[in-house]
């Protein structure tokens, strides 16, 4: 039998009234409502500062209610990156080679929740605060690299789904025989090229800053962000891998009622 | 640990929630981003006045202006042939209804002449209650936001009450607000659903791991069934009909349609009201002293008037240096950055019809550092322009745009 | 990878079983969710989002072109592993729904909660017809040729008459400013926008343009052509993105 901290843990709540296979399940409501909550906060804060101090970088109201915000973030994501995946890290599973098809089983719906917790805040990033961006730039002279809106989307959105990413890939490489024995290449891919999305803020606020000055949101400056984003194709690749391995282990259990 | 760390996030978002209930007025914007050698060397604003800084929704205000395109345009700006008179506000606050160059209304953007004089007007109609810092500013083409001086407006009354009716040409009048909302929303919500019930209907039988086991088996046959085949038959032929009788119904609704209008206005200069010949102003030498925050301005000013002229004025990017030995002349309503004291000059005689001077003037004062224009000596097109006020005693104005090479003075 | 089932021996999973998988399809509907409104709609926002978030810029010779081209790149990829590995021919219309969802969203409460626009300038397009068109000719074919040619095709060409329903009305006349505009040309004066002037438009230029001034079909069997590449492109795309590899080292 494997033998992880999470797997210890865990028997200690055997009392639960989910199935053995959704062991996880609250806790992945939990973090898709946390998530929800600073997402939908850092909406609301936008709301009530952004058009009364976020206009102009150059004025002391703006480093108050924007650039603490930018440092705030920046220690909220170390702390966060350091203690989750320092977490996934050190409670690795040890003995994979032991693993029993049922907590294996259990064990790939979890990482389908970390997946899934990954593309939630791909959403944000991705879709809502991205198209907000054209939105907030109507309203702005864009005076700074750190708008009212990239502060958020740049440098909280952006670098908190590359870690819960990197969650999802840790979660997979340290506690799943097949992610352990191989690097699985569509999880890698999903993971490493959205993460090319941050490194991209490079070109697009080196672009903005020599020759493009317009908010048009289709333009080759901002394509950089888009080859990162096709990356997100490789959850196919995922999909596939956790089926067929699946159905291996299914087909290892007893059929029961 | 995770629950741990779940808790600090939950108290982060939280604290951010609660932040909410504070609100401030608005800033200016960050107008001085910009480098300066654009904001001194492209469009060069100035008698910029608004009709009115309080008033209500509904209520129709203007501003005026008049400004010269630069001749000495800098090399790394691209040419005016697109420039877009704009209005910088926090969203549409209040919406543009009227806009005019040189008289001529103009709706598209419009090609600029270097070294051209022009005027504007644009007439604006309250929409959000509020307190709001608005620019009039160009928006030139690949090049950025030039911005003309500032002034605070506040808008009164209720925002329900805004209304922005317009006579379509057939002499219907629409609610610009609303048109075409509700069609709008109907149309996404159709196919929406349409599509919801395609998804819906694969989605309710077993998915992923079950056909895939299926598939592996050879049994595509039993994957896909008649009634499957029979919707999608259905689908494949129902919506292009839908679509079709849609579209032929919009077009027999609105059988006038025209397609965006794209066209650039051509508005010519007015007849030349800076450089205009009459008292002309060569810039011989220009230094800008680091630790003193001065540009000195070695001038060559020839006064073909029949009066004897004297220097009111240096403006450059919205900073207006005064000469201190002269009352400061109204300036209205607008809010240039006024360096009341900050012009002084190493002779204090007026320049006789006829003659030929040259002096030194000297634009000194913090602004320079705190309009962030004393980054000219970092450019890479370290070229000094703005607009030099001459006056007679009648209070006729000859306006000079200057420009010069900046030699920095480092200590 | 692949697992050995055959037909003869095959037994559908019961009891327990099945409602383990039905679980995993939940979870793997949640992700796909979120999945493609993130991806997709940031794909689409930064190659035409300037057509789709403005009513003013919906010409009748870029728009009708290039936003179904965009448009049929995350279909084409996700129905190449949905159909080909599961039969679930529901890959376009997941994938153009997730972006409707994704772009409502933000117009509502981005453009004009925070930003005060008034919605109809900002009503996104849809392809949900032609999404839907797509995956039903997919399965009815079953063919990537079959779909490339004709579905990649109706793809484009449903595009604008499916979209005049909801914008032919802002292209009717007025005269404004000594001059003739549309509603859509007037809602982009009157609601000022400080990042978006009217010469960074991009619409229809050139001189031989309007054969007689009908310049959109043109413009829709140039897409259609050039749908039916990107659909076998993309379908490819989102096949190599779909590998089941393990690598040794990266």
């Amino acid at each position: 039998m494997a033998t992880t901290t999470e797997h210890l843990i865990e028997q200690g709540e055997s009392d639960s009234k989910l199935p053995w296979y959704l062991k996880d399940l609250y806790r992945y409501l939990k973090g898709f409502a946390l998530l929800t909550i600073v997402y939908m906060g850092l909406r609301l804060y936008q709301g009530a500062f952004a058009v009364s101090t976020g206009l102009d970088s150059t004025t002391p109201a703006f480093e108050q209610y924007w650039m603490r915000l930018f440092y705030i973030e920046l220690w909220v994501i170390a702390a966060f990156a350091s203690g989750m995946w320092g977490y996934l890290w050190f409670t690795r599973d040890r003995n994979l080679d032991n693993l029993a098809p049922k907590e294996e089983i259990r064990r790939y719906f979890t990482l389908t929740m970390w997946i899934s917790i990954y593309t939630f805040a791909v959403y944000w990033a991705g879709s809502y605060f991205a198209e907000q961006d054209n939105s907030w730039h109507q309203v702005a002279i864009r005076d700074t690299p750190f708008t009212a809106n990239h502060i958020i989307e740049f440098y909280f959105n952006f670098p908190l789904y590359v870690i819960l990413g990197g969650c999802a890939w840790l979660y997979a490489r340290t506690r799943l025989p097949l992610y352990a024995k191989g690097i699985s290449l569509p999880l890698t891919l999903a993971v490493v090229g959205p993460f090319m999305i941050l490194v991209s803020v490079g070109f697009n606020e080196w672009g903005h800053t020599f020759w493009f000055r317009e908010e048009f949101f289709a333009a080759p400056i901002h394509w950089g962000f888009v080859i990162g984003v096709w990356f997100a194709l490789g959850v196919g690749g995922i999909l596939l891998q956790g089926v067929t391995r699946l159905i291996e282990l299914l087909d290892q259990l007893e059929d029961n009622i | 640990m995770k629950s741990r760390i779940n808790k600090y996030l939950l108290a982060l978002g939280l604290m951010l929630s609660l932040l909410t209930l504070n609100s401030q007025t608005v800033m200016a914007h960050g107008e001085k981003a910009l480098e300066p050698f654009i904001r001194m060397r492209t469009i060069q604003w100035y008698d910029v006045q608004w009709s009115k800084q309080k008033f209500n929704v509904n209520e129709e205000i203007s501003v005026t202006g008049k400004f010269h395109v630069a001749e000495d345009w800098p090399i790394s700006v691209p040419k005016p042939e697109a420039s877009f008179l704009n209005i910088s506000t926090p969203g549409p606050v209040l919406i543009r209804t009227e806009r005019y160059l040189n008289g001529k209304p103009f709706m598209n953007s419009v090609a600029l002449q270097p070294g051209g004089d022009y005027d504007f007007k644009v007439v604006l109609k309250g929409r959000l209650p509020g307190h709001y810092h608005i620019h009039p500013f160009f928006n030139l083409k690949d090049a950025g936001q030039v911005m003309g001086p500032g002034i605070w407006l506040d808008i009164e009354g209720d925002a329900a009450d805004f209304t922005n009716d317009v006579k379509i040409i057939n002499g219907e009048t629409i609610n610009m607000e609303t048109y075409g909302l509700s069609n709008g929303i109907f149309w996404h919500v159709f196919w929406g659903l349409l599509a919801t019930a395609w998804l819906l209907w694969w989605v309710r039988r077993p998915l992923f791991i079950a056909r895939y086991r299926m598939l592996q088996a050879g049994l595509d046959d039993e994957l896909i069934t008649h009634k499957d085949r029979l919707i999608a038959k259905a689908l494949m032929v129902g919506v292009p009909l839908l679509v079709y009788a849609s579209y032929v119904m919009t077009t027999r609704q609105y059988p006038n349609t025209i397609p965006l209008q794209a066209s650039m206005d051509q508005i010519l200069p007015l007849p030349a009201e800076v450089n205009a010949g009459v008292v002309n102003v060569e810039t011989l030498k220009a230094e800008y002293s680091v630790p003193k925050r001065a540009l000195s301005l070695t001038v060559k000013i020839n006064n073909n008037s029949e009066k004897p002229v004297h220097i009111v004025e240096f403006s450059t990017a919205n900073v207006g240096f005064y000469n201190k030995a002269l009352p400061l002349p109204d300036s209205g309503n607008s809010e240039p950055v006024l360096a009341v004291e900050g012009l002084s000059l190493s002779t204090i005689e007026a320049i006789k019809p006829g003659e030929e001077k040259t002096m030194t003037i000297t634009a000194e004062d913090a602004f320079w550092e705190t309009e962030k224009l004393d980054g000219l000596t970092r450019d890479a097109d370290s070229r000094v322009g703005g607009l030099l006020f001459l006056a007679d005693d009648t209070g006729k104005r000859y306006i000079s745009s200057i420009s010069a090479a900046i030699i920095p003075k480092f200590n | 990878m692949s697992v050995d089932l055959s037909s003869r021996s095959f037994r559908p999973y019961t009891g327990e079983k099945a409602r383990i998988t039905r679980a995993y399809d939940y979870l793997i509907l949640v992700l796909a969710l979120f999945l493609f409104i993130g991806s997709f709609h940031l794909h689409f926002a930064l190659t035409v989002g300037d057509w789709d978030f403005w009513v003013d810029w919906k010409d009748r010779q870029w728009w009708p072109l290039i936003t179904p081209l965009m448009g049929i790149t995350f279909p084409a990829a996700v129905q190449a592993v949905m159909w080909e590995k599961f039969r679930l021919p529901l890959g376009a219309t997941l994938c153009i729904a997730c972006l409707s969802i994704g772009t409502w969203i933000a117009r509502i409460f981005a453009y004009h909660y925070w930003n005060y626009f008034p919605i109809n300038m900002v009503l996104p397009s849809t392809m949900l017809p032609s999404a839907l068109v797509l995956d039903a000719i997919l399965m009815l074919s079953n063919s990537l040729t079959v779909t490339a040619i004709f579905g990649g095709s109706l793809f484009a060409l449903l595009f604008y008459p499916a979209n005049w329903p909801i914008f032919g009305m802002f292209h009717v006349p007025i005269e404004y400013g000594n001059g003739q505009m549309t509603v859509a040309d007037l809602l982009g004066f009157e609601y000022i926008r400080t990042g978006m002037p009217e010469y960074l438009r991009i619409i229809e230029r050139g001189t031989l343009r309007t054969y007689g001034q009908y310049a959109t079909p043109l413009s829709a069997f140039c897409s259609a052509l050039l749908c039916t590449l990107m659909y076998t492109l993309w379908w490819y795309i989102g096949k190599w993105f779909a590998t089941v590899r393990y690598l040794t080292k990266i």
